[in-house]
């Protein structure tokens, strides 16, 4: 570690500010990569790590700020000029051609291949390289009968080809098993020891302590720690991450709980997306009347819990009662009709669809009830009533109600998500609402607004499961907080009496 | 981020358009036909042809009287598969199996008019009603066939649908060179003579007219389904976004089939009108490439039920036109084809250009856009 500091850093970004609309993703943002290290980047999603790098990749430019590359000022204003730099970046969803070979992929696009192409030589040398790295993929096989861990290695190919010696990788493990993350790690290793340069976006606290030597934590678009990894620990960092206790929050208002339980979920077993076991038991009340809050670093199964009561995922096992009633093998319209609203996660492009208008994502849930539609068609002026009260009374900006949806901004789109969910369905109010981090994304006017909804919902009466990663939101929002660790509930706290510091703990390693 | 492009001392610059006017969409369509027309205009004079006479035969298949009534009833079928084309490609199931679906629909009313004649079943009064639901439900199973393997197996429907094509176009191949051969047809590929009741006419209308208000309906009826009926509705969030679609409580499965039902059906009624008003039995080629040139037309029209109508009477005129240019000035069969093909280039051009606006700039000093 000591000799590096003696080292021309490889990169070197200075103060750098990148605002979107509403929000600042990057507020004076200091980094530096040093030749032969692997940095891991962490933060909780939102907090701006991958903003950060994509300046670096060129795919943003700066509001503010300089970069230098082995201390010499560059604009990157491409990903052909970042490339050209010797900066290289493995993506989240591979870009690929499956039906091509492994070399095939990899020449693509490549400098100094030429005219005529040398394919003995090549071949030759990706083997040296595949060697090099013990990897067991051939530069002849087609990219299609690759695992996802083997077309993360044609990337980093890809990457080694064109001479990157500083590689970013975003959310690598995401798409791979714990066998391949392993394997993955032994390889930027290896490539540290190689004097290249490693960058690790993770928003897994393990996957940081296992493989980096320094560690960069971002919450909310600033840089909030930079340590050697050999000189920090869990807590410490899981208590950057998620912030300390910050002093003016407002006044928190228990609801009106009472003991019936709107929403019991019994030992539930949920499958993620790549079919492992996202949750795995998990127990937990909604009492009519309060405001149950879901804490857990992302990734602990609390998206697959939601959207599994909201039965948009399948249940592998265990039970939903919805008023006592068993609704486990329900569809989304059975829970809609039965007054069960879910604002998903990424409400702008699961939540509505953005080609069309304001005025039929107004309806999407409610097209098929009366006053908005007979058994076959829809009655447009009546949802054109409903759409121009929803806006109105959500304060939605949109041009028109037959504007389409793709023309607002991801907080109006929100808001829309918002007042169509809270309407409930055309009989009653809902009684129960899953909301799956409905401020994320949001700036603070609109995040205030939608929290205020929600509050107010409870104090009507409602059951709100609320999913968030900012536990800020959830210690001044829940009445009681619930812990999720590996798809598990590990503790439950009263809400407004719960220490930070507490919850950190449990959220970060499972045990108190 | 704008894609730039740079030539000499300039850029062209792409920029991603949120809204586009209808009058802009139009107007690109236009010019993209009117370009297609002037390039194919430069390759018939390399053949050594006249442009100008090819333009004059062109224009007029759609004003000389007797050439516009042939024109209607080609671009009819054309018309009605696109119609189902547009219904399955608004669900974004990329259903290329016209050509087949209409094959079948030809055979199912070819099956019940043999029916009646060969065994005397079906009274003349209903004979075209039956024709009419024979030749949709034809069409719509070859169609329900590969949405079924989508929706149960995830099985690729471009693939599939295409697959489909070559077994109706063989299928009816078979019928026609074996057991449906006409017995008085001097041993040709042909079946019997349709009776002038299976041939869809009407005492104060010609059959062109006849098939125009038919094809004019049916996009009133497409139109409508899509606009405001629930299923319709359905229909445009699943071809949107599949994942708004499951979280709205909808039935991806069940739309995909109820689409490709009425999608499949149009084309195997296109099939029924090819065999009653063009040719009056069933051969072989009964279709000179329809369904394929509905996809095209379907896309000119920008999916919209309505504008398919001008669309598919424009592909109409031009095989009209091509078979006046093969007999007049000899020229090949794939004379008339090159126009097709150019408009289709052209079109997607369109598209491109339609969801982004194309600017030029001259480089040099401080690049200020990116």
């Amino acid at each position: 570690m000591e000799d590096t500091k003696e080292k021309q850093p490889l990169v070197e970004m200075i103060g750098i500010v990148k605002r979107f609309p509403g929000v600042v993703a990057n507020d004076e943002v200091n980094f530096t990569l040093m030749p032969g290290e692997v940095h891991a980047l962490l933060g909780e999603n939102g907090a701006g790590k991958t903003t950060l790098m994509n300046i670096l990749y060129g795919l943003y430019r700066p509001d503010r700020g300089t970069i230098k590359i082995m201390g010499r000022p560059v604009t990157i204003n491409s990903p052909s000029k970042a490339i050209k730099l010797g900066i290289g970046m493995v993506h989240q969803n591979f870009r690929l051609i499956p039906t091509h070979t492994v070399a095939e992929n990899v020449i693509l696009n490549a400098p100094n291949v030429g005219f005529f192409i040398d394919w003995q030589k090549i071949h030759e040398e990706l083997r040296q390289q595949i060697a090099k790295y013990g990897w067991r993929i051939s530069p002849e096989s087609r990219v299609w009968q690759l695992s996802a861990g083997e077309k993360q290695q044609v990337e980093i190919l890809k990457l080694l080809y064109r001479g990157s010696r500083i590689l970013i990788f975003d959310e690598p493990t995401s798409v791979l098993t714990p066998q391949e993350s392993k394997m993955l790690f032994t390889t930027m290793r290896k490539m540290a020891e190689e004097g290249k340069g490693v960058v690790l976006i993770t928003h897994k606290l393990d996957e940081a302590l296992s493989v980096s030597d320094r560690i960069t934590v971002m919450r909310k678009g600033r840089v909030v720690l930079v340590k050697p990894t050999s000189m920090t620990n869990r807590d410490e960092l899981a208590l950057a991450m998620i912030g300390r206790q910050e002093g003016a929050s407002l006044q928190p208002q228990p609801g009106p709980r009472t003991d019936r339980p709107v929403l019991s979920v019994i030992n539930l077993f949920v499958e993620g997306d790549k079919e492992e076991l996202a949750v795995k038991g998990a127990s937990l009340d909604v009492h009519r009347g309060e405001i149950l809050g879901i804490a857990g670093v992302s990734g602990n199964g609390q998206v697959e819990l939601a959207e599994a009561i909201a039965r948009v995922r399948k249940v592998k096992s265990g039970k939903i009662l919805l008023d006592g009633k068993d609704v486990t093998s329900f569809t989304p319209r059975q829970m809609y009709e039965n007054g069960v609203a879910y604002i998903p996660p990424e409400g702008a492009r699961t939540g509505v669809v953005s080609e069309l208008t304001v005025l039929e994502n107004a309806i999407l849930k409610s097209y098929r009830y009366s006053p908005i539609s007979n058994k076959l068609l829809i009655r447009w002026k009546e949802a054109a009533k409903l759409a121009g009260m929803l806006i109105e009374r959500y304060q939605v900006v949109a041009p028109s109600i037959n504007a389409k949806v793709k023309t607002l901004s991801g907080g109006n789109i929100q808001r829309l998500v918002l007042a169509r969910e809270l309407l409930g369905n055309m009989l009653t109010k809902p009684k129960l609402i899953i909301a799956v981090y409905p401020t994320s994304g949001l700036d603070i006017g609109a995040a205030e607004y939608v929290r205020a909804n929600l509050t107010s919902m409870r104090n009507e009466g409602a059951g709100i499961l609320l999913i968030s990663e900012d536990l800020d939101e959830l210690l001044r929002m829940s009445d009681r907080i619930a812990v999720m660790y590996e798809g598990r509930v590990v503790g439950i706290f009263d809400g407004y009496r719960a220490s930070k510091e507490e919850i950190g703990m449990l959220m970060a390693r499972g045990v108190g | 981020m704008p894609l730039k492009l740079k030539i000499h001392n300039y850029y062209i610059v792409f920029e991603k358009r949120y809204e586009t006017g209808i009058l802009y969409k139009v107007l690109v369509t236009i010019i993209a036909v009117i370009a297609s027309f002037i390039i194919a205009g430069l390759i018939f004079l390399m053949l050594g042809f006249s442009p100008l006479e090819i333009y004059k035969m062109i224009i007029n298949t759609f004003t000389s009287v007797g050439l516009m009534h042939e024109t209607l009833l080609r671009s009819t079928p054309i018309i009605l598969a696109a119609l189902g084309l547009s219904i399955a490609f608004k669900m974004n199931f990329w259903n290329i199996g016209a050509e087949g679906q209409l094959y079948m629909g030809a055979f199912a009313a070819t099956g019940v008019v043999l029916l009646h004649v060969y065994y005397g079943m079906i009274s003349p009064d209903l004979l075209l009603l039956v024709m009419l639901l024979a030749s949709f439900i034809a069409g719509s199973a070859w169609c329900l066939f590969p949405a079924f393997l989508k929706t149960r197996l995830g099985a690729n429907e471009i693939i599939t649908t295409l697959m489909m094509n070559y077994i109706a176009i063989l299928f009816v191949n078979y019928l026609i060179f074996g057991p449906w051969r006409d017995p008085q047809g001097y041993g040709f590929p042909f079946s019997v003579n349709f009776p002038p009741y299976a041939r869809p006419s009407l005492p104060f209308m010609s059959v062109g007219t006849l098939m125009l208000t038919w094809s004019l309906v049916t996009a009133s009826l497409v139109f409508s389904m899509l606009k405001y009926t629930i299923p319709g509705f359905e229909i445009r969030v699943v071809g949107q976004n599949l994942e708004a679609a499951k979280y709205a409580g909808m039935n991806i499965s069940s739309t995909i089939m109820l689409g490709s039902l009425l999608s499949g059906g149009l084309s195997g009624i296109a099939g029924m009108v090819t065999v009653t008003t063009l040719i009056g039995r069933l051969t072989p080629d009964v279709s000179p490439g329809y369904g394929y040139m509905a996809i095209i037309v379907a896309y000119l029209a920008g999916l919209n039920p309505l504008l398919i109508i001008p669309a598919g009477i424009l592909f109409g005129g031009l095989l009209t036109a091509g078979d006046a240019m093969q007999y007049a000035l000899s020229m090949p069969k794939t004379g008339a084809q090159i126009l097709q093909a150019l408009i289709f280039l052209f079109t997607l051009l369109g598209e491109f250009v339609k969801r982004y606006g194309v600017t030029v700039v001259r480089s040099g000093g401080k690049d200020g856009r990116s």
